[in-house]
Parts: structure tokens; sequence; C-alpha cells
């Protein structure tokens, strides 16, 4: 038997540093052969943009051991149930569309979306298919005090600020899962461009050494790009964002209501993100800086909030949108914003960091063999994964009929979809978007999720007559009065979004 | 409840006050449960199934006596007689409860409760002002109350911190062939019991929180005693 001793070094802090230690460290917690190390340069001050996590979240929480009460009590965090696109399909007032996370009626049975088809002009897709849209319109929270931690009556991910999120991690890895820490500037990478990497220097600790570097250096990519040189392939010719405009907005008054759906609102050059957070909201515009001015950008933030608040601080956040062409390469990963980046519009940002950390802590290799193997493995998957995300956020864009700016019309330029995506939409044409189209076992977004971005932005599908949705014909109409029902009687049992954040500050949620 | 209902007791204000002592619908008896506490849990039972359930309001847990399988089920209501030999305190206590009086914890009465009355019941103070023995019996009741509940909460802080508390769901189906469930009830986890070792027995022994576990365990015996008055409702 081989021997199993391993040191995995992560170079860099954050998000995807943190996230990685505690789901690695977690995962080897009872392995002592294990052992993981953090190096992170001294603390330099997070502004704290609102940030959107996944459901997943809940699952990588339980996972690591931090408890629900801990987010909502450290992290100014509140629940996420879903997005609402505004502004997105013609720009008219009453333009808004949801993408819910709690997935389609009797999904796990059969497909629903070709019998709302004929009902398109009565009810929006995503209110016939799903309780949420309602909850979140009326501002309720997912769950209700006394339903255990982690468990919901609606899914739900979390809003939260990014560095009160990285201090709780950090804290709770390095406190409970055993994280070796150290404050320190990288300053050499030691190793072979063709091999492995064997140590890495630090300014005040000397060398580092292990057998697995982990690249969470950010848009610095210390070691993937810097050390081996890889590129990133770069999506802006598809997705044309690649600047942000990020503010914090406080709240009118204490008891304002907190949206639980992330608020994002389309302008004539990009879109406007809104968070609601415990004590503030996160607002921010990402747009594309071929269509706007930076003045111009700041003008339409300015128009959205109704006037920047007296004394807010406005952070200019660039975005190279695209991915690594290799993000596995000999015994160095890539994982956050080294591995790539595109705009926020899904918040596939921490998700990915999640997808990395279980697949790295899963597959870890012993051997260089292994190490091969599961390196090809992880750089097929990613790439696969990043894919899927561009087409799915290009979704977004193409089917706007909006024609106040180039911008939208270059977004519907053919130039600028992917020949993936080209395929899906000839398709759905005479076809429903269904699990056919997304056959990998852990794809990013389900089927439901094109479906309620598809009809929410107004796609068509003529779909002949066939016996397979004939035969639900009569279930179907059972279904759509259960989402009716269901609605009226979720709205007298949930609390509102406020209240349940309140609660849980004072009480707490159980764990069983 | 209208806060201003709710007023400190005093010989003055409430001097003419009587209370309607006897069981009835009508009187708020009509609940499937009550709180309960630690030192009341040995008379509880001997009559009813002792089991958790949680505070709507703050999804704290709270130990219950159960008197039916619905909402508003009580099975041993029948008219103005409630046919057990116990009635946990806290249904017991009607209109008073312990209220904040200049920094001082006093007896408070909420004035609307439908057990107030002008002609009907027992008096609350003697004819110069002094107290009345439903008075002093309610009195004590609160009292016991009071550090029941503080005793509650250790209770349950040592039963979280040993992972002793399961949710349960209970199937019952009557003879007539009607099912009810019950759910959102939760209950001692035997196993981790038994998996306890020596240190943590010891420390919940020392504490006295074994005591009240193995009454609940025991007061489980109960539900079938329920389900037979279920019956016998059923039937008639």
């Amino acid at each position: 038997m081989r021997s199993m001793q391993s040191q995995i070094v992560i170079v860099g802090g954050g998000s995807a540093g943190w996230l990685t230690a505690g789901v690695l460290a977690s995962e080897f917690k009872h392995t002592p052969d294990i052992n993981i190390t953090l190096i992170e340069s001294s603390d330099v001050p997070t502004i704290g943009v609102g940030e959107g996590t996944w459901p997943s979240m809940r699952a990588t929480l339980e996972r690591i051991g931090l408890s629900e009460n801990a987010l909502i009590q450290h992290c100014n965090a509140t629940f996420k149930q879903g997005s609402l696109f505004r502004q997105w399909r013609n720009n008219s007032p009453q333009d808004r569309y949801h993408h819910p996370f709690t997935a389609p009626q009797a999904s796990n049975q059969f497909d629903l979306a070709p019998h709302w088809l004929p009902f398109a002009e009565q009810v929006p897709f995503a209110f016939a298919m799903s309780t949420q849209p309602a909850m979140i319109e009326a501002g309720r929270g997912p769950k209700n005090i006394s339903t255990p931690q982690y468990a919901f009556v609606q899914n739900y991910g979390y809003h939260l600020d990014a560095g009160k999120f990285v201090s709780l991690l950090k804290q709770h890895c390095v406190t409970q899962l055993g994280v070796r820490h150290i404050v320190d500037n990288v300053t050499d990478v030691v190793g072979d461009k063709d091999d492995v990497i064997q140590q890495v220097m630090t300014e005040k600790n000397g060398a580092v050494c292990g057998e697995l570097f982990i690249d969470c250096s950010g848009f610095a990519a210390l070691l993937i790009e810097k050390h081996y040189g890889i590129k990133l392939h770069k999506q802006d010719h598809v997705l044309f964002n690649d600047n942000a405009l990020a503010v914090q907005v406080p709240y009118a008054a204490d008891d304002t209501p907190i949206a639980s759906a992330t608020l994002s609102t389309a302008q004539t050059a990009g879109w406007i993100w809104d968070i609601g957070l415990q004590t503030r909201r996160g607002v921010g515009y990402v747009y594309s800086s071929a269509h706007s001015s930076s003045d111009e950008a700041m003008q339409t933030l300015d128009r959205y909030l109704g006037g920047l608040p007296a004394d807010s601080r406005v952070r200019e956040i660039p975005i190279v949108p695209g991915y690594r062409e290799v993000f596995w390469h000999h015994n160095c990963v890539a994982v956050g914003l080294s591995a790539g980046f595109i705009e926020p519009l899904e918040a596939s940002a921490l998700v990915l960091i999640e997808l990395a950390a279980s697949f790295i802590a899963e597959q870890l290799p012993f051997d260089s063999h292994s190490m091969k193997t599961v390196s090809q493995r992880y750089n097929q998957t990613f790439t696969y994964r990043w894919q899927r995300i561009i087409e799915f956020l290009k979704l977004h864009y193409v089917l706007s009929s909006r024609d106040d700016s180039d911008y939208w019309r270059d977004n519907r330029a053919a130039s600028s979809q992917p020949e993936s995506l080209q395929a899906l939409l000839a398709l759905w044409q005479t076809q429903c978007p269904s699990r056919y189209d997304f056959p990998m076992a852990e794809e990013m977004f389900p089927a439901a999720s094109y479906q309620y971005i598809y009809y929410g932005m107004g796609g068509q599908s003529h779909l002949p007559p066939k016996a397979s949705i004939a035969r639900y014909a009569e279930r179907a109409m059972q279904e759509f009065s259960q989402v009716r029902q269901q609605s009226a009687n979720l709205a007298r049992q949930l609390p509102s979004h406020r209240e349940l954040i309140e609660k849980i500050a004072a009480y707490g949620l159980q764990k069983i | 409840m209208n806060n201003a209902t709710i007023q400190a007791l005093n010989n003055v204000d409430h001097k003419d006050l009587k209370v309607i002592t006897h069981p009835g619908a009508a009187y708020g008896d009509a609940v499937m449960l009550s709180l309960v506490v630690l030192p009341e849990f040995r008379h509880a039972q001997s009559v009813y199934p002792l089991v958790f359930h949680k505070n709507p309001q703050t999804g704290e847990f709270y130990p219950v006596a159960l008197f039916g399988f619905s909402d508003r089920e009580n099975l041993f209501l029948h008219g103005d007689q409630w046919a057990a030999g116990y009635v946990p305190l806290y249904q017991q206590r009607g209109p008073f409860l312990i209220g904040q009086n200049n920094g001082q914890q006093t007896v408070h009465i909420n004035v609307d409760h439908p057990r107030i009355s002008k002609d009907e019941g027992e008096p609350l103070f003697l004819e110069l002002g002094g107290h009345a023995p439903l008075l002093e019996k309610v009195i004590n009741l609160l009292d016991t109350l009071h550090h029941g509940i503080s005793m509650n909460k250790a209770f349950i802080e040592a039963l979280l911190k040993h992972e002793l508390i399961e949710s349960f769901s209970l199937d019952v189906s009557l003879n007539n062939g009607q099912k009810h469930q019950l759910l959102g009830f939760y209950t001692i986890n035997e196993d981790k019991l038994n998996g306890l070792d020596g240190a943590a027995l010891g420390e919940l022994s020392a504490a006295g929180h074994l005591e009240p576990i193995y009454m609940m365990l025991a007061s489980q015996a109960q539900f079938s005693n329920l389900l037979a008055m279920k019956n016998r409702q059923a039937q008639a």
C-alpha cells in the first residue's frame, strides 16, 4: 500500500482559499497524514460586496460543520430563493420574470412545461410551475423558525457579505478543522515548468513544500499563470460585460422588507444587481465598456438608486470574462478567480468553488499516475461546466427584443452565440428544454433552469401532438391547481423574510 | 392577546373579581396539549404522553402533555369535567401570569379571560383586601411554573447537547377505520441515550435530568390510553 501522506498547500485566502480549505480539511479530519496549509498575504481589507450563493451552499456548510445560525448571525446573511429579472425581455413596465430555486411542481414525475404552453398568455411560466415566485413577491421567507437548520419549505441559498463570510470560514478552519494558517507573501515557485511544483518560497516562513498546490490567488493567478503560463479562454465575444460598479446602500428604515431574490434589472449596456442583506443592500452595475463609458455607467447606477447615497463609495471591479485553458496542471489546481471569472448573472462564482473543492476532496490522488487520470477528468469536467455556464448566461440575452441600444442588438448577433446554444434554440422551437439536452450526471443547471429562462424571456415551443405528453394532460391540470392552492396556504404559514431573520438572530434554528 | 387587558393584580382594581375554576371548553380547556414543567413530570406522566413540541414563535423545544390527536381536541374534557387526576399547572393557571411591575415579578391578570367574572366563581381577595385561598394557590402555582420553566430550559439544553431529541410521527388507526397522523412532535432518542458513556450519564444524573428522561419514555405507554379514549369518542 502506498503512503497516504500528503501536504496540500493552498495559496491565497479569500472565499476560494478558505472554502476549499474547509471542504478538504473536513473531508480528511480523521486522516492524520493529510495536512492542509493555507498561505495568504497579510489582511487586505475587503469592501464586502453582497454576494449570492446557490442552494448547494447549505450542503457545503453542513459538510464543513458551519451552522446556519453562525452564517445568519455573523455574515449579515439573508435567504436567496432565486432571481427576479426585470426589463430583460422588452423593457415595458410589466417586464419581469422569475428563476426560482424550487424545481417545477411534480418534476420528478413528469414534465409540466408542455402543458403550460397553451396558457402562456394567461399565467407567467414560473408562477404556473412553482409556488416560490408568489412567495418571493409576497416577501415571505423560505422556512419557519421551527424548520430545522439547512432544511427548507422552499428551496434556498443565501445572500451574504463575502468579507464577513471569509472571516467566519477562516476562524472555523483554523480553530475547528486544524488548517495550518501562514500569513506571508509567496515570493517564488520552485519546480520545473514542465513538471510538478515542489515548494513555494515565502518572505518570512521560508519554503513550504507540498504534494498538491491549489492556486486560490485570485486574478494574480500566481501558480497557474505566472508559473505555468496557462492562458485564459477569453469569452468577451460572447458575454460583453467587462466592468462593474458596486456600492452599498442603506435601508430606508430598520423594518424595510428584505428581498429574498437577487433583483437583476437590465439597462442599456448591462444589468444592475440588487442584493438585500440584513442591514443594507449591495447594488452594482455590470456593463460593457464597449457600449458605455464609465460616466454613463455611473449615471445609470445613480438613476437606478434615485440618487447615490451621500457618503457612498463606488468600487470599480474590472472583469475579464473567461476561463483557464487548463485548470489542473501537474500538481497544481486553480480554484476561484484564478480559474476564471464571468459576470455574476447566475451567481456562479461560489458554486464553482464548492464544486471544485468537492471534486478535489473526493478524488484526491496519491501518486503521479493517479494525478494524471484525476487531472484529465477534472479538466474535462470543468471545461464542460464553464461552457454550460457561458451558454446559459448567454441565453438570458439572445431572446430579448430590447432595441434601445447596440448592446442588445449585438447580443443577438449570431456571431456572438456559441454554436451549441444556437442548436438548442433551434431544437426548442418544437420541443421543451428537457433532460435530453443536459445528459451529464452533474449538470451545472437542470433543464428546469433553462425552462425558467427560456419561457420567462418569452421563448416559444410549438409541439406536435405526442402521446407521451397527452397522457399527463389531466394530471397537469391537477398540479397547476395544487400550485395555486399551496401558494395560498404558504402565504399564511410562512413568516416575512425580515421576521424570519430576526428570529434566527434571537433564537437560532434547531438542528432537528 | 391584547396587552391592555393584562394588568398587575391589586386589591383595589380587582377586589370584586371572581374566577370560574371548573373546567370547560368555553374557558380555554379545548386544547390538545399543555406545557409541562419538570417539577410536575411525576404526576403528569401517570396520565398523559409527555413529548416535545416547538414553540412556533421561537422554534425552541418545550415539553408538553398531550390531551388529543388534533388541534383543539381534548379527550379528557367532558362538559365541566376533566377526567384525570392531574391537570398540568400551565393549564390550571387560567387568567394568571407573572409580569414585571416596577422591576419586580408580580402576579398579573388577563381581565378579558373567559374565566373572569363579577358574579360567578371564587373571589381573589377577602373582604378587607387580604388574599383569598384561591389567590394563595395561584401564587404557589405561578412560582412553581416560573422555576419549572427555567428548569425546562436547562433540561432541553442538556438534551440538545447530547443530541437526545429526535422527531417522531405517529400514525393512528381508529377502530372505525379513520386515520390520524401526529406530526411536529419530538421525543427522547433512545438509541443515543443507550449509547451514552458513563461520564455523560453522570452529568445528566447530577443535574437531575436522567429521571425526567425516563419519565418521558415511560409516559409513552399513555398513548394507548389516549387512543382508547379516541376510539370511545368515535363510537359515541
